[in-house]
């Protein structure tokens, strides 16, 4: 029993945010498409999960989790968990996936749009028949509103596709389901970041903000808001470690400690932002301060891989209508 | 990063479980009454006998010297088993952590092993009438005398004190406020006991009347003068987490789910459902917390992130069970008493949300 992260796993974290730090300031943010891509590839931040014959490096979710949340803290733009951990499950033949140079989208199953299908070469589209794999050439985008300015939504059609995974007399389409939790885990692990930076903002806000000739943060009102953000990250955040181990380990219970993790890190999330607006008053209400790309990533990611509302329904029946058991 | 627990934590597991199947009795009387209160001793007592009432202390004091992994494996067993709540725990949990960093080897020597047996029973003494989530602000004082000291003032909300034999808790020697605060262990025979019902009308606390009881200096637990950094060094440490130890909000999740499945209203099942996520994130976070320890981290102000979780997820677990069972609701109505009180001991989550804005996040005060 080790329920924490290895100082390798953190070292790696720490190398990806001084990386983000230098390169994915909030600036860049309103300036680039994809800030910070280069950089992370360089560093072989999208080989980290492919297997050594692909030249990747073969570590498990749980090793680059840490990192991933480093994503979600700088709000990093782009198909950061499509192409670094959905792809390496679901496409590790891909030439060239390790170095980055090849960006592949993912259209889950139960959303309407692909997020970042613009940046995309590779687009895989789930449905209820199963994978396809789109070709970025064959695709037809067509932009529809989000509230995510660093994360576009496409409507998304083609004519010419391959299957993936479960073809009708194929094997059963088992390793979509784990590349699909893969990437659940990892937007639940960015937006444990998300919801980090969030209260690092708002606290560092509240401190400096001063009315009534006191800082707001010394506010009863203020502080059991503030309080009640950290609490909930801090107990969403290992519902999140343990859906990867669980992912990493293929153990029974892995679909439901996946849901777990998606709704309680996309509920701590969203409370983060809804508490970080309030705090920072009609400042935060504005496109000029950087916390909008914050609030927008909060949202935009819980509508991702799966609502909470939908991960809830799957918790219910998992545990109220099946045989729930502890792991371990 | 794991989740596995060694060959010997599952062996433990199994002894645990296996004694536990045998020996846990059916419902006992409330231990706030007199039979109750003998019939949970004489618990403690069997408890003992097997080695099983701390598990986590020093052979010599009758624990097992178990690992805090394996503390919390035999809570999670004591709590599924339906076992008795403890009524040692006031000494086991808020007096012996203290005890053993700070007492001397007679201290310890004396007060343990008659603790893990329940031979004595203990009963925190903090509150006062004027001194409550400000408990710096208590008046309570010892005057020192020849060999020792008199104890003179007024407690309040002490657990357990209406039957149990000893209690602890802080006195003014001198100073204001944190400096000048003295921890103390008294014999209760020697204080005005008034029993005060609780909710459900049983005398679960007391008032604490002393009028210069005196106290041998064997009595003082550290340094006079020390007793607000003695009181508080052990909540850092193992307290902060044994407090409430995860199981007993699992035991509390499994019986909860099963009551929604009977039901099967989606919208009260989703509740539980939630319930049962948030006791297992309470469990994996202390996993987490555990290996801090054991590794010589003090965790601190952290602990009342804790205290907030689960206090507010009991208190959760034990409504939604009463709006699922309606009037039928009898098996649970003292957990929903006792839930109640969660948010308000062991400061108020009002002051636990202060102490994480302020020392957690760093907000001024």
């Amino acid at each position: 029993m080790n329920f924490g992260f290895t100082d390798d796993q953190l070292a790696l974290a720490a190398t990806v945010r001084d990386v983000l730090r230098a390169h994915c300031p909030p600036a860049a943010l309103r300036s680039e498409r994809r800030p910070a891509w280069e950089q992370l590839a360089a560093l072989g931040f999208f080989g980290l999960l492919l297997p050594p014959e692909a030249d990747g490096l073969g570590l498990g979710l749980t090793d680059v989790l840490p990192a991933l949340e480093e994503t979600g803290r700088a709000c990093l733009p782009g198909p950061v968990v499509e192409t670094a951990v959905v792809a390496p499950s679901l496409l590790p033949g891909v030439p060239k996936l390790a170095s980055g140079t090849v960006c592949v989208g993912v259209l889950p199953p139960g959303q309407a749009y692909a997020a970042d299908a613009d940046l995309a070469d590779l687009l895989v589209v789930v449905r209820d028949g199963g994978a396809r794999l789109v070709g970025g050439e064959s695709v037809r985008l067509a932009v529809r509103a989000g509230i995510d300015p660093c994360r576009p939504l496409f409507e998304v059609a083609f004519d010419t596709s391959e299957p993936l995974g479960g073809s009708p007399a194929g094997r059963p389409a088992v390793s979509v389901e784990a590349a699909l939790w893969r990437g659940t885990v990892a937007t639940a692990a960015q937006l444990v970041g998300v919801a980090r930076e969030l209260l690092a903002m708002t606290v560092s806000y509240a401190r400096a903000r001063t009315q009534f000739g006191a800082a707001i943060g010394s506010f009863q009102a203020v502080k059991h808001q503030l309080a009640d953000v950290a609490v909930a990250v801090e107990f969403a955040a290992p519902l999140v470690h343990r859906a990867a181990l669980s992912v990493d380990g293929a153990v029974p219970s892995a679909g439901r400690d996946v849901s777990a993790a998606k709704a309680a890190a996309g509920e701590a999330a969203t409370l983060a932002a809804r508490v970080a607006l309030q705090v920072h008053g009609a400042i935060g209400y504005t496109e000029e301060l950087d916390l909008r790309f914050w609030l927008a990533r909060a949202w935009s990611l819980s509508a991702a891989y799966g609502t909470a509302a939908a991960h809830r329904e799957h918790l219910r029946s998992e545990i109220v209508g099946g045989s729930p058991r502890r792991y371990p | 990063m794991d989740l596995d627990f060694s060959p010997a934590e599952r062996d433990f597991r199994a002894e645990v479980r296996d004694w536990l199947r045998t020996h846990v009795p059916g419902p006992l009387p409330s231990m706030d009454t007199p039979e109750g209160f003998a019939a949970h001793r004489a618990w403690e007592a069997e408890l003992a006998g097997a080695r099983l009432s701390v598990v986590s202390w020093p052979e010599e004091y009758g624990g097992r010297g178990a690992s805090l992994i394996e503390w919390l494996i035999f809570e999670e067993e004591y709590w599924a088993a339906g076992a008795p709540a403890r009524v040692t725990q006031n000494g086991i949990f808020l007096l012996a952590p203290s005890l053993m960093r700070f007492g001397t080897a007679e201290q310890r020597e004396r007060w343990l092993p008659r603790m893990a047996r329940g031979d004595d029973v203990w009963a925190q003494a903090w509150s006062e009438p004027e001194a409550g989530s400000d408990l710096a602000a208590l008046t309570s004082r010892a005057e020192p005398v020849p060999g020792g000291w008199r104890l003179s003032g007024h407690k309040t909300w002490s657990s357990r004190a209406a039957h149990a034999t000893h209690g602890f808790g802080l006195f003014r020697t001198s100073g204001t406020r944190h400096k000048g605060l003295t921890y103390f262990l008294f014999p209760l025979s020697e204080v005005g006991v008034r029993p005060i019902a609780q909710l459900d009308g049983l005398p679960g606390f007391a008032e604490l009347h002393f009028d210069g009881v005196y106290v041998p200096e064997s009595m003082v637990l550290g340094q006079a003068g020390e007793g607000w950094r003695i009181a508080m060094a052990t909540t850092s440490s193992e307290r902060g987490l044994t407090l409430r130890s995860p199981g007993r909000f699992l035991a509390t999740a499994d019986r909860l789910v099963a009551l929604a499945r009977d039901a099967a209203d989606p919208a009260l099942a989703d509740r539980a459902a939630r319930c049962w996520v948030e006791a297992e994130a309470y469990r994996l976070h202390t996993f987490g917390t555990a290996r801090r320890i054991m590794a010589g981290d003090e965790i601190g102000s952290a602990a009342s992130m804790g205290k907030i979780f689960w206090s507010e997820l009991d208190l959760r677990m034990h409504a939604l069970a009463l709006e699922l069972l309606g009037d039928r609701a009898q098996e649970w109505l003292d957990g929903f008493l006792f839930s109640l009180a969660g948010p308000i001991y062991a400061g108020t989550n009002e002051i636990q949300r202060n102490i994480v804005a302020e020392r957690v996040l760093g907000l001024p005060r």
